[in-house]
């Protein structure tokens, strides 16, 4: 891979040593426009973030210094402590459904099973859905008049009457754990199936050979081979999860009474009422949860080197 | 297989195995075919609301259209001035799409094949952009862009676009780079070529794959993209797709037809390029993200 950067046996040392300053100086001028683009739109908003979170500020006046009033005032407030347990049970519980639904179906999908083909393509249909169009689509399906839920419950009869399922504290957050699930889980699915077909089929074999149940065989052969796939996907879908913005909002704004609020949706309705320093508070009161998550993930990529 | 079996002390008689196997079979595909089921519905539900008419979505509900009409597309198109919304959408996701691809390959590049003191560095610069969520720099991108006076303005949009489209097309990009063996180039750099011959001629044409599939990634992603256009444009005819046809739901009637129409015009061109770039896709998001 290196080597181009490797040192030329038959050079001398000034050339070496131009060779080496003129590729270093390549390598810098072709990789500074993207680092003065994250620099300035990502790290410089990111502190700036932080920083607003720690001020008064509101549109139209900067505010002043309040240290860690903001934070004070989200932790004795209703909406903030159950956006903090919607958005806890919302990563934990789709997580979950997703790893078990994702890793299941990679597996019956890696059989050498005829139409196959077709089933993989059926499970990249929600992944390939944008996902306001797949949130739109679930609240049409979820509504009480029109929706396909309630038609299909009432045709084959398995429940009578009419569910408001966005609608009521004790359906809403299910359903959209549901929706939410439905269009995440084929790219734990597909990330899962294509670890499994780099898992050679000799591991299997001997393992069989050595008389290993399917079970013993998944346990000692599977899991291991895919563990740092499996746990890349989970700390990406959980940071993604926990940020997700456009399937509360497109569903239930946060609603009924904050059964559905989560920390994205809190900040944007924040930031509508123009109190950029609690708003700025809310997202950065994830921000540490954010950080283990990323060190985690730095640490496993440099493992995997 | 077969081999194997037979070489164990007591082989499973064949009469024995053969309707376990054709019941486990059975189970698979059930399963399959149930999941797929779940999975093609709202697809379906989708389609056959934009082509129903008002009176068969709310009185009389059914699994089937019964009287299929485009009305929903027409009044969607001729009142509701989607084609503004997919023209808006269409430069934003295309000149975003543009400038990452380019700015971010020669990036990508650089930290494959050169070797320089803050290579490290700016490696988890983008991962940690990556992995940026778009909820925590609304605020603050809100503040610059206003400064930079490019609030309600693609332009700005476009600008807010590549905080999430720069990574991610950088990050997929180093992955699919690294698959490019280093030899060729080499060859050609000994024939007397440049480092920019090189990579134009060489490195380019090898991962046009991977670029077209990273390009259509960045595509989508702008395309999808809600939160930050709600933020970002306030009048009616700089909206997005995405931002259109969230507007249609928050009015008093839901017009689910219509919105519908609108569900299925946006979705199917993106589906369509994922189906072609998936293969590219899967292959760039987890080789590029385990090993990245």
């Amino acid at each position: 891979m290196a080597v181009i950067a490797a040192p030329r046996e038959h050079a001398g040392d000034r050339r070496r040593m131009t060779f080496a300053r003129r590729q270093a100086l390549w390598g810098y001028l072709m990789v500074l426009p993207v680092s003065l683009i994250l620099l300035g739109l990502v790290a410089y908003p990111f502190c700036y973030a932080i920083f607003i979170s720690f001020t008064s500020r509101v549109v139209g006046d900067p505010g002043e210094w309040v240290g860690f009033a903001n934070f004070r005032y989200l932790w004795g407030w209703s909406s903030f402590t159950r956006a903090l347990q919607n958005t806890v049970t919302m990563v934990v519980v789709s997580d979950l459904l997703k790893l078990v639904i994702g890793l299941g179906l990679a597996l019956l999908l890696n059989e050498p099973l005829k139409g196959r083909g077709i089933f993989r393509a059926v499970v990249l249909l929600p992944w390939a859905m944008p996902g306001f169009v797949a949130f739109l689509v679930w609240k049409l399906l979820l509504t009480p008049i029109g929706g396909g839920v309630n038609l299909v419950l009432t045709e084959t009869g398995l429940h009578g009457g009419i569910i408001d399922w966005l609608g009521q504290r004790s359906t809403a957050m299910p359903a959209v754990i549901a929706a939410t699930v439905w269009r995440g889980f084929p790219f734990w699915c597909i990330s899962f199936l294509a670890a499994l077909q780099n898992v050679p089929g000799e591991l299997y074999e001997a393992a069989k050979i050595d008389g290993a149940s399917a079970w013993r065989r998944f346990l000692d052969v599977t899991l291991p081979a895919i563990r740092s796939v499996i746990l890349v996907v989970v700390l990406l879908s959980s940071i993604w999860t926990a940020n997700s913005f456009e399937n509360i909002w497109i569903m239930t704004q946060g609603g009924p009474s904050d059964a559905t609020m989560v920390f994205p949706v809190l900040a944007y309705f924040g930031m509508q009422s123009q109190r950029l320093g609690e708003a700025a508070a809310v997202s950065v009161a994830l921000v540490p949860a954010l950080l283990v998550l990323v060190f985690v993930m730095t640490t496993l990529i440099k493992d995997d080197d | 297989m077969a081999i194997v079996d037979a070489g164990r002390p007591y082989p499973a008689s064949a009469s024995n195995r053969r309707p376990r196997l054709r019941w486990r079979l059975v189970a698979i595909y059930a399963g399959l075919i149930a999941v797929s089921v779940v999975l093609l519905f709202p697809v379906y539900w989708m389609l056959t609301i934009s082509l129903k008419l008002p009176r068969e979505i709310y009185r009389l509900p059914s699994l089937w259209p019964e009287t299929t009409t485009l009305d929903n597309y027409r009044e969607l198109i001729d009142e509701r001035g989607f084609l503004t919304n997919i023209r808006n959408s269409v430069v934003v996701a295309g000149s975003v799409t543009i400038v990452s691809l380019i700015i971010s390959s020669l990036a990508a590049y650089s930290l494959v094949r050169f070797r320089y003191r803050f290579r490290g560095l700016v490696g988890r610069l983008i991962l940690f952009g990556y992995l940026m969520p778009t909820s925590l720099l609304f605020i603050p991108l809100s503040i610059i862009v206003a400064r930079l006076q490019m609030g309600n303005s693609l332009l700005g949009l476009i600008v807010v676009y590549l905080t999430f489209s720069m990574p991610l097309s950088t990050w997929l990009l180093t992955g699919y780079f690294r698959g490019v063996p280093a030899d060729l180039e080499e060859q050609a750099m000994v024939d007397g070529a440049t480092r920019m011959g090189a990579l134009l001629r060489i490195v380019l044409p090898l991962s046009a794959p991977g670029i077209v599939a990273v390009g259509i990634f960045t595509f989508t992603a702008a395309w999808n993209e809600l939160l930050l256009a709600l933020i970002f444009i306030t009048s009616e005819n700089k909206r997005t797709v995405p931002l259109g046809l969230q507007y249609l739901i928050t009015g008093d009637v839901f017009l689910w037809g219509p919105i519908m129409a609108g569900a299925v015009l946006s979705a199917l061109p993106v589906m369509i390029l994922y189906f072609l770039a998936q293969r590219f896709m899967i292959q760039g998001m987890t080789a590029g993200s385990v090993k990245g």
